[in-house]
């Protein structure tokens, strides 16, 4: 089943979050990611994500994307050694190919690709970190404040994408009964087959829209000024992680600003360690991430913070 | 003065020509439980329609005559006067349901009237709780039962707090204990609340004693209107078949008082007839067992990628010449039982062999599917070609299989022929199934499997279909159907499996297993229980009650 891949209600203490807590956490964990280029330091974010996926209990759906993107990873690191020519280090010789040139690998684009693949790794980890915390209708909610229709448009979309992959099943699995072999043939005879199920879906979309609108009407939509339901309640909890948050976005941004969390790759490699300043640095925005997860354990294994939080 | 007041109301849907309502005229109290009952295209949903403002105000079309709501003209309320007092509960609750969440769900409506946030809270906590949602609050609505969504479906417009409560087949999808529970939920909003109920349905069994009074529709027109005794009464003498069983048999053998109820029946049954002899004979059909059967099922489990065990240890056999009901609750497996007889679901362990051979070693998937006919729940998923011929041919192209008169054998044993040039799409919802059981009885399958075939059909399309599958059958095929009409079931199955959590608990003839269960059985045969067991239909008990000599006293 696909349910695993999706948010899924289990009352833990990240999904507790209220929405606007949750998603600027989210937003910062994926800036910092396209900010920094280090290798210790989305090292270190993805470190922070894989934990918090853990305290979700999505680290079996995280293992699936994580198997998906090696392969992608794979690609980067071949691409980037055998088109870049600005390292120094030369560790493989290859043939002289036409338009290409000679294939010299170095390490410093192994090693770029490597970085670049690691920072995909970050940013799918973040996607399925948002995935498991934050209940879509919660952020339709949040949206609406600023456009409702929007928000109801969106809300709508996300719910009518499983019911069509259901439906999508069952209209293929009667095509298969009534003698339609989709593995067989050739490509063009197979994307035949596939568009029918396109098209008996479309039409069958297009019949239910008419009833989800009636019903919809009947229920007084589009009758005019439309309010909204507020149902997520704002927490000492949420004050704690939007602040470390914010703290983080600004420790990683003057720190930016001040040359560390970047490392050059070219022509030579520069030194993964940069001194007392950079660890200091590094642990910092590290430790500032890291507070919700440290709330989490303790909502979860010591009474008195959840009472307090 | 009456809540509603209909007077002379005519109706055409945008483009048709014939009128969808002729001539309506009637009143509608407050607080009264109304049933509306009627063939299909006899108006009923029509007539639901107007009273919840969708007509002519979602339909458009050409509307005569007036409806007053509260006294005043109907089409002089704006929509959102409407929704705050009439809320509407459709047949299929998959495509009402708006919103991702329940909770977001309940407050959709709320939302739309522009509340306050406040007043929603309390209101959603409020509806919540009466309906025992709270626990799913959260839940995403798309994982919901059967049974909850109509429930979600109910509390979504109840929250609305509307003062007139309009349901169109609520139950059809349901089981038979989910949609008793249903009904009971109703009938407290009725009775404790005062809410007046507007209820159109099929399967009276489950409803009519429930209503005040009750009107059936023919022809877009109101033809019997009254307290249920006196349309049971006139309608029964008019051989008219929208009454309940119980209703149907008193008044075949000459009772001035009709029972509308199994209570009342029952207390009539023993006080008018004597019991029959033990070795009382019910002509069941009989069924011929083959050596071989069709289809042979050992140990079969399946389990879904998500864990649950969909199926356990499953060990059937269907012989020729059987009709097999399945039942069971939503989600007891029935479907998925189908779908794996059908080759679409692989067990994950088990043995299912096809006359004597196991698909892939000695039976092709290509001609597994060519003996095997599968109609899934839904008939439209069948069709997307121009004309109903188009479609049947189709079939027989996919497994190479030449028409050689089969198209016009299936037509007029369906009685399609009228449609054959006709867009399938532009059919009825009970001739659509029609056509998509014509698609797969086209290449003649000697085991043919229906997923609920009667959703959607009314009483005399039952009868249609019911007749269709009993002559498949004595024709040499098996027919195995899943259905929640325990009333279809006993009048036409020769032999009935029923599934609990994915294990079958019971397999036996019909009249054993639904004479014995309480809540899957039909109404004659809990109302014969412990005094004629084994009667399951009206049919069956005219033959087999006659009325003591002494009494008489109930008798015209």
């Amino acid at each position: 089943m696909l349910d695993r891949f999706f948010y899924r209600e289990k009352g833990l203490f990240l999904q507790s979050l209220h929405p606007l807590s949750a998603l600027m956490y989210i937003a910062v964990l994926l800036v910092l990611t396209l900010m920094f280029n280090h290798p210790l330091y989305l090292l270190g974010l993805l470190a922070v994500t894989v934990t918090a996926i853990r305290a979700v209990d999505g680290i079996d759906a995280w293992k699936t994307f994580f198997k998906v993107s090696l392969g992608a990873v794979f690609v980067i690191i071949i691409v980037n050694a055998v088109t870049v020519r600005a390292g120094e280090t030369v560790i493989w010789h290859g043939p002289y190919i036409p338009v290409f040139g000679k294939l010299d690998v170095s390490l410093e684009a192994v090693c770029y690709g490597a970085d670049m693949g690691l920072r995909l790794l970050d940013i799918m980890s973040i996607f399925c970190l948002y995935n498991f915390i934050i209940h879509p209708d919660r952020v339709m909610d949040l949206l609406s404040r600023f456009s409702s229709k929007s928000a109801l448009v969106l809300s709508l979309a996300s719910r009518m994408y499983p019911a069509m992959v259901s439906r999508l099943d069952s209209i293929r699995e009667v095509q298969a009964a009534r003698g339609v072999d989709f593995n067989a043939g050739t490509l063009k005879e197979r994307m035949g087959k596939y568009a029918v199920l396109i098209k008996i879906l479309l039409l069958t979309s297009l019949e239910d829209s008419l009833e989800t609108a009636e019903a919809m009407y009947a229920r007084a939509f589009g009758s005019g000024r439309r309010s909204h339901y507020v149902r997520d309640v704002w927490r000492l909890r949420d004050s704690v992680c939007l602040t470390a948050s914010l703290l983080a976005l600004g420790a990683a941004t003057y720190g930016w600003a001040k040359g560390l969390g970047t490392f050059s790759f070219y022509p030579r490699l520069a030194y993964l360690i940069d001194g007392y300043t950079g660890i200091v640095f590094f642990f910092t925005v590290i430790f500032l991430l890291s507070f919700p997860l440290m709330l989490s354990w303790g909502w979860h294994n010591c009474p008195f913070i959840k009472s307090k939080i | 003065m009456p809540l509603y007041q209909i007077k002379n109301l005519t109706y055409f849907y945008p483009d048709s020509q014939r009128p969808a309502l002729k001539d309506v005229n009637m009143n509608i109290e407050e607080g009264e439980f109304l049933l509306i009952a009627g063939g299909s295209g006899s108006g009923k949903s029509s007539l639901a329609r107007v009273l919840a403002g969708l007509i002519p105000g979602f339909y458009g079309g050409r509307i005569g005559g007036s409806v007053f709501f509260r006294g005043k003209d109907i089409k002089q309320l704006d929509q959102r006067s409407i929704a705050r007092e009439v809320g509407m509960v459709f047949q299929d609750s998959e495509k009402q349901l708006i919103m991702t969440s329940v909770e977001a769900e309940i407050a959709f409506g709320l939302e739309n009237l522009g509340l306050p946030r406040q007043e929603m809270a309390r209101r959603i906590a409020e509806v919540m709780s009466f309906l025992g949602l709270a626990e799913l609050r959260q839940e995403f609505t798309v994982k919901l039962s059967g049974g909850q969504k109509q429930k979600l479906a109910l509390a979504a417009v109840l929250a609305m707090q509307p003062s007139v409560l309009i349901l169109d087949e609520p139950t059809s999808q349901l089981d038979p204990v989910a949609a008793e529970d249903f009904f009971n939920l109703v009938k407290r909003l009725n009775e404790d609340i005062g809410m007046t109920v507007i209820l159109i349905e099929q399967r009276l069994e489950r409803c009519f004693h429930l209503a005040d009074r009750v009107v059936i529709m023919e022809g877009g027109r109101i033809k019997y209107e009254g307290t249920p005794e006196q349309v049971a009464r006139r309608a029964a003498h008019c051989e008219n078949p929208f009454i309940p069983p119980v209703a149907r048999f008193f008044a075949k053998t000459g009772f001035n008082t009709i029972p509308v109820t199994v209570k009342e029946g029952r207390r009539m049954l023993r006080e008018n007839f004597s019991p029959p002899s033990r070795d009382f004979y019910l002509k069941h059909p009989v069924v011929v067992r083959e050596e071989e059967p069709i289809l042979r099922m050992d140990r079969v489990w399946f389990a879904y990628p998500d864990g649950r065990e969909a199926l356990q240890d499953i060990n059937l056999q269907f012989f020729a010449g059987e009709l097999v009901a399945v039942l069971g609750a939503n989600g007891a497996g029935k479907s998925t039982l189908l779908k794996t007889m059908a080759g679409l679901l692989k067990p994950g362990r088990g043995r299912i062999m096809l006359m004597g051979r196991e698909p892939g070693s000695s039976i092709s998937r290509g001609a597994w599917n060519s003996c095997v006919g599968y109609l899934s729940q839904n008939p439209s998923d069948y069709l997307f070609h121009d004309t109903v011929e188009e479609e049947l041919l189709y079939t027989l192209k996919n497994f190479g299989i030449s028409p050689n008169g089969a198209v016009d054998e299936i037509m007029d044993k369906l009685s399609l022929q009228d449609f054959r040039h006709v867009n399938p799409r532009d059919l009825s919802c009970g001739e659509r199934q029609k056509v998509a059981l014509a698609s797969v009885m086209v290449t003649r399958p000697k085991l043919l499997l229906l997923d609920e075939p009667t959703r959607g059909l009314d009483y005399r399309q039952k009868i249609e279909m019911g007749k269709v599958l009993v002559e498949y059958c004595r024709q040499g095929a098996s027919v195995v159907l899943t259905t929640h009409d325990m009333e279809f079931a006993a009048e036409y199955a020769s032999r009935v499996i029923m599934m609990f959590c994915g294990r079958v608990i019971c397999d036996g003839p019909v009249h054993q297993v639904l004479s014995e269960s309480i809540f899957y059985s039909t109404q004659i045969g809990r109302m014969c229980r412990g005094f004629a067991d084994g009667v399951l239909t009206p049919e069956e008990a005219l033959a087999v009650l006659k009325p003591a000599s002494s009494g008489k006293r109930e008798r015209k």
